[in-house]
């Protein structure tokens, strides 16, 4: 479901880590909040202000840019540690894209 | 440009509702048969004009055939528009049941098991071993695909008085340039076509839906009457050529399909001063139920749990769903329309299945819309939910922008304003949080804005 898109997979971790602070930024610039430096150790609720809505934005910014929603993949269900800090977001979508592997349509 | 009425035109009403079309084709290419039916292509490059003589004779041509062949169904599967009245009138005459089926809901044909289809060559292979129906006195059917906005194209059965309750045949109504937006096969469309080729009109069909081919149609054939829905009069009126616009000679707007707001009847009736504009509140299963004509949004608060024309009584579920009975020996009929008290107006507040759901509350996107259409520089919105594993549903936005922007106004300032407008007027969970720039809206086939992602 991701033709016409670009792919997560072949995508390197830093890539990935540039798309979601980018994804925050713009969820930040988009409500009227004023975007500060987002750091990999910086917990996405007590830092960063975000709430279920701005993640759930964040999401959808980052299947745009990625291709790719670990949300609604198929085993999303499946237990997985918590996603409190950008790093963790970021690891989500790692493992989502080395999931992936090559070959995926 | 009213032309006199056709004779014979009394006579109309008493013949039994399966023939009139064919009756009425007959006697206008009787009394005056260069007298233009269809304009096809209207505004475009390759325009056709075929006069009620040629409809006449095509209609005649085809009752012989159905009439030797008798078959059990015909479906209709023509691109025309007048092999899709030519196929209707010859259908009725000769109480043949007839299916219109839409580009994008041809695969239910499977339903319409020994039907014989028909395209534009207006041609039925002589199959001996087909099944036939012989002519019936009753009253045979017309089966109509829903337009799908809400749910998957499901096929309706309508008899030809259902299909010819609403047409007007009162003299005024007579000899009028009628404009086809809406596709020839879905109901709202065959009313058209109905009511145009019934009067002794002229239907005129643009060659696109395109907003500037669709105002040359209007300009070019001296069209007087524009059924459309909302979404296509507000794309008219943002994106098409103003010079067309102010030629227009439009005498009567009808509105149609999806509820029209407050902003767009005032832009409307500032475009086309001279048009009367009215609302019509119909559905595929019900066929028209009520008509507003005061040129203002929703409908009078005091219709609702009183009988009004026609014996429809309205009513309304406690969630602010309208409730429709026809008539008092039918059903209560709840209409998926969602109705909130503004004053002295209902006004429509979307269709429930609209209803976008974001971490449990409810968001009405037509709210969402009208208010980002008022922010300057954005000529047209439409919101719609996206999927979402963390809150259901988000809401998500398109916006047109107006060309030329407003002095000292860019494409991010635009879009800024907007975002901010909204977290002004609406609940958090309201805002768009998806907000993309498009070049235009996209409509579906009924010519309505989908709710769903494209």
């Amino acid at each position: 479901m991701t033709s016409g898109k670009k792919s997560v997979h072949g995508a390197d971790s830093a890539a990935i880590a540039a798309a979601v602070v980018a994804a925050i930024g713009q969820v930040l610039l988009d409500s009227g909040r004023r975007p500060g430096p987002v750091e990999p150790g910086m917990l996405l609720s007590a830092d960063l202000g975000l709430d279920s809505l701005d993640l759930a934005q964040t999401v959808v910014l980052l299947e745009r840019a990625l291709g790719a929603d670990p949300f609604r993949a198929p085993g999303a269900g499946a237990p997985r540690p918590a996603i409190r800090t950008v790093a963790d977001l970021t690891a989500l979508y790692v493992t989502a894209a080395a999931a992936a592997g090559p070959g995926r349509h | 440009m009213n032309t006199p009425s056709f004779p014979g035109a009394s006579h109309l009403a008493d013949a039994p509702a399966e023939d009139r079309l064919a009756f009425a084709i007959t006697e206008v290419a009787r009394q005056d048969p260069e007298r233009v039916a269809i304009v096809a292509g209207a505004g475009g490059e390759a325009i056709r004009a075929i006069d009620y003589a040629t409809l006449a004779a095509a209609v005649a041509r085809l009752e012989t055939t159905l009439d030797a062949v008798r078959p059990v169904g015909i479906v209709a599967r023509a691109r025309r528009p007048e092999s899709l009245v030519v196929i209707a009138a010859a259908c009725g005459r000769q109480h043949v049941p007839v299916a219109f089926l839409a580009e994008d809901s041809r695969d239910l044909s499977g339903e319409l098991e020994d039907w014989v289809v028909v395209d534009d060559s207006l041609a039925i292979g002589a199959d001996p071993a087909a099944p036939r129906r012989e002519f019936e006195a009753v009253a045979t059917q017309v089966v109509v695909a829903t337009s799908g906005t809400s749910g998957p194209p499901k096929l309706v059965d309508h008899s030809w008085d259902s299909l010819l309750a609403a047409a007007r045949l009162a003299e005024q109504w007579h000899g009028l340039g009628w404009i086809l937006v809406y596709d020839a096969t879905r109901w709202a469309g065959i009313q058209v076509w109905l009511q145009s080729l019934l009067t002794g009109g002229r239907l005129i069909v643009p060659a696109s839906r395109d907003p500037d081919v669709v105002l040359r149609a209007v300009v070019d054939e001296n069209a007087a009457i524009l059924p459309a829905t909302p979404t296509l009069l507000r794309r008219l009126l943002t994106s098409g050529d103003r010079s067309l616009v102010a030629r227009a000679r439009l005498e009567r707007i009808t509105l149609g399909g999806e509820a029209a707001d407050g902003p767009l009847l005032e832009q409307a009736h500032g475009a086309f001063p001279d048009a009367k504009i009215t609302q019509v509140y119909a559905t595929t299963e019900l066929g028209e139920v009520f008509r507003v004509a005061d040129g203002l949004p929703g409908f009078p608060a005091n219709w609702l749990w009183r009988s009004l024309a026609g014996g429809v009584r309205l009513g309304m579920r406690r969630d602010g769903e309208l409730l429709v009975q026809l008539s008092r020996d039918t059903a209560e009929v709840a209409t998926g329309d969602l109705v909130e008290k503004r004053g002295d107006r209902y006004v429509f507040s979307g269709r429930r299945s609209d209803v976008i759901v974001v971490g449990g509350a409810k968001v009405f996107p037509r709210r969402t819309e009208e208010l980002l259409r008022g922010v300057a520089g954005i000529a047209d919105a439409r919101v719609y939910g996206l999927p979402s594993a963390i809150t259901g549903e988000l809401v998500a936005a398109e916006i047109v922008l107006v060309d030329p922007l407003p002095a000292g106004a860019s494409a991010e300032s635009v879009r800024a304003a907007a975002l901010a407008a909204c977290r002004a007027g609406l609940e958090p969970h309201g805002v768009p949080r998806i907000l993309d720039i498009v070049r235009r809206i996209a409509t579906n086939p009924a010519g309505k804005v989908p709710r769903r992602p494209a």
